[in-house]
């Protein structure tokens, strides 16, 4: 599945191999899996359960490695980094959306949007104005002070949202982000991903079961048993 | 501030704010530590009372002397004639004499009397020392409380304030049984809480005729010149044929029963607190991987967003250690509000009662507080490291809080 050249591919999986061990017999997931998505794309992948999304999910994130294949993101070898170095990556050029928001409770919003910024070489000063800076952008401002309990699922999901990006990272993974969400939250949460798609340039991928959160993407990826087997574009 | 420490002190805060999820188990582990605390200070606080009481009874320029191949008083003996040998020493010996040339001393004799308490505990043990009338001067801060000493010859006693306040009886005038003689309490005497407070004091003659021990001697003690002269006593005594006596100094006669006693109640206090500190720290353990369950979601979140493995590790240590410091502070301030001064006796020298109070001191706390705090280091390290081994897939996989 190669649209574009190697050249404008943000990421790249080539021949990847994966499976998991159930029991002592293996159970192939991705049997030589090709993928290129390039910068500032917008890609859903939708797939049957089981059909190896959580396992892309978590490779691009490098949180999971491919046991064979090539595995590149921004020109970085995520397969061929050790954890500290994966972990460095993730704090630098990636941010997560999680389909239950996985907010800190006993933290604010503010302080949960910070957690990335704690990573980088920045002033209690310069964190607090980028935090302002991403809640405004998620139409939250000045909620700083509220807890996730106190807020609604597309509030704490915006929350989710603006800890991803507050770092300013280039690349979005998005796990079902619109999964625990109603119809107007679930919109207006893909309305701000499109948002920064297009107006932001980041690159996003996101997982979903969702035939409608899939038509906010520019293409749409259909994942089953390991492979992807067809592609939408978007009109 | 470093990144890492950033990254520890955010997961730290998290870990702290998120405590009253599980407040149960951890106030549980905090007092099971306090617990430990608690059993080592009491047993260390009573070592250091007793220590107290004894090293705070002897004098070094008081030199005791004994016969008998002992270094204790019960069951020294000091044959009179070897006394007037050393009373007839016209040669400097290391002991101060009075204006008649004759030594500062005092004969004595200590004699187990049964004498039956106030709180309905059955009859005690307590000693009557037979002195003579120089005793009571040679014995550092001592002073007549009430009353006054007892007459030469007399069948009177002068009572030690702790026993006067323990046993009834023992007012100023009134007559106390002791033996098979009536006793008159002539006065009381407070000697700073020392061991001395816990005896009776009666004259030498007195206690000998009423207990059938004629002519006998079991200590000698004499003024000494300074500290110092004791070598010269010594010598002296080196002359005395016919049998072996010792010199020692007052000081050392109380210290060595107060090493004795106090490291045998450590030896039996270490073991139990260990033992018990061993128990806590299964506890702790169990308390801080439950706790690293409580947060696994929490953890690989935070983990997933890019924070490192040393801050997880680091931030579940530290609130363990908190947790522990947590229960040691509360072990430490409960011992001390419950033991300290705390009225305690036990058998001491010549097999008599001794009272002594409980002494929460300072490297008490400091060692009850230190163990405390290890039981929380020890006990959160192997917590700490499982944090670090969370799968990072259950922050993708994870239902919402």
């Amino acid at each position: 599945m190669t649209d574009s050249t190697k050249d404008e591919a943000y990421i790249a999986l080539k021949n990847v191999r994966k499976s998991y061990k159930i029991g002592i017999e293996p159970i192939p997931i991705f049997s030589g899996l090709d993928l290129t998505i390039p910068r500032s794309d917008f890609v859903a992948v939708m797939g049957p359960s089981g059909s190896g999304k959580s396992t892309l999910l978590n490779m691009l994130a490098g949180i999971d490695l491919p046991d064979a294949g090539e595995l590149r993101i921004g020109g970085n070898r995520l397969d061929r980094m050790g954890e500290t170095a994966r972990s460095a990556w993730r704090a630098h050029n990636m941010g997560i959306v999680f389909q239950f928001y996985n907010l800190l409770p006993m933290l604010n919003a503010a302080e949960n949007v910070e957690l990335p910024l704690l990573l980088k070489p920045l002033s209690a000063r310069e964190r607090r104005v980028r935090v302002g800076k991403v809640l405004d952008l998620v139409g939250l401002s000045g909620r700083e002070k509220q807890y996730p309990a106190m807020m609604s699922g597309g509030q704490q999901q915006r929350i989710g949202i603006a800890r991803a990006i507050v770092a300013d990272p280039e690349l979005l993974l998005c796990d079902e982000p619109t999964g625990d969400l109603d119809r107007k939250s679930a919109d207006e949460i893909l309305d701000m991903l499109r948002f920064l798609n297009r107006e932001l340039g980041k690159t996003v991928v996101m997982v979903t079961h969702d035939p409608q959160a899939a038509l906010y993407a520019r293409r749409t990826l259909h994942l089953d048993k390991g492979s992807f087997v067809e592609e939408n574009r978007a009109a | 501030m470093s990144s890492i420490i950033r990254q520890t002190l955010a997961m730290l805060r998290a870990n702290l704010f998120s405590l009253p999820r599980r407040l149960a188990i951890s106030l549980s582990m905090a007092l099971s530590i306090a617990l430990v605390v608690c059993v080592l200070a009491g047993f260390l606080s009573m070592a250091k009372g007793f220590e107290k009481t004894l090293t705070g009874t002897g004098s070094p320029s008081v030199a005791v002397i004994l016969g008998g191949g002992t270094n204790q008083e019960s069951g020294s003996d000091i044959p009179a004639g070897a006394v007037r040998v050393l009373e007839a020493m016209k040669s400097d010996i290391g002991v101060i004499r009075n204006a008649a040339g004759n030594l500062v001393s005092s004969r004595e004799l200590v004699v187990p009397v049964e004498v039956r308490s106030n709180e309905g505990a059955g009859e005690r043990t307590l000693a009557l020392r037979g002195m003579e009338p120089s005793g009571p001067s040679l014995r550092d801060g001592v002073r007549l409380s009430a009353g006054r000493l007892f007459a030469p010859g007399a069948r009177e006693i002068v009572v030690g304030a702790r026993l006067a306040q323990e046993f009834p009886g023992f007012g100023v005038g009134d007559t106390f049984r002791l033996g098979a003689v009536d006793w008159r309490v002539a006065g009381h005497f407070s000697a700073r809480g020392s061991a001395f407070e816990s005896e009776i004091w009666a004259d030498l003659d007195a206690v000998r005729s009423a207990f059938d021990r004629q002519g006998q001697v079991q200590s000698f003690r004499l003024r000494l010149v300074e500290p110092f002269a004791l070598k010269t006593l010594q010598n002296a005594l080196a002359k005395v044929t016919g049998t072996p006596l010792v010199a020692i100094s007052e000081a050392d006669l109380y210290a060595g029963q107060s090493s004795r006693t106090a490291d045998l109640i450590r030896l039996l206090g270490w073991p139990i607190a260990l033992l018990m500190a061993i128990g806590a720290t299964a506890g702790a353990l169990n308390t801080m991987m439950s706790s690293v369950s409580d947060r696994t979601i929490e953890i690989a979140t935070v983990r997933a967003l890019g924070f490192n493995r040393l801050p997880t590790f680091a931030a579940t240590w530290a609130e363990a250690t908190l947790l522990g410091a947590f229960g040691a502070v509360i072990g430490t301030a409960a011992s001390c509000l419950a033991f300290n001064g705390w009225q305690a006796s036990t058998v001491g020298a010549n097999n008599a009662r001794m009272t002594f109070e409980l002494a929460v001191s300072g490297d008490v706390m400091l060692t009850g507080g230190l163990l405390g705090l290890a039981i929380g280091i020890v006990g959160g390290a192997l917590p700490a490291f499982a944090a670090t081994r969370l799968p990072l897939t259950a922050a993708l996989r994870a239902r919402g809080q």
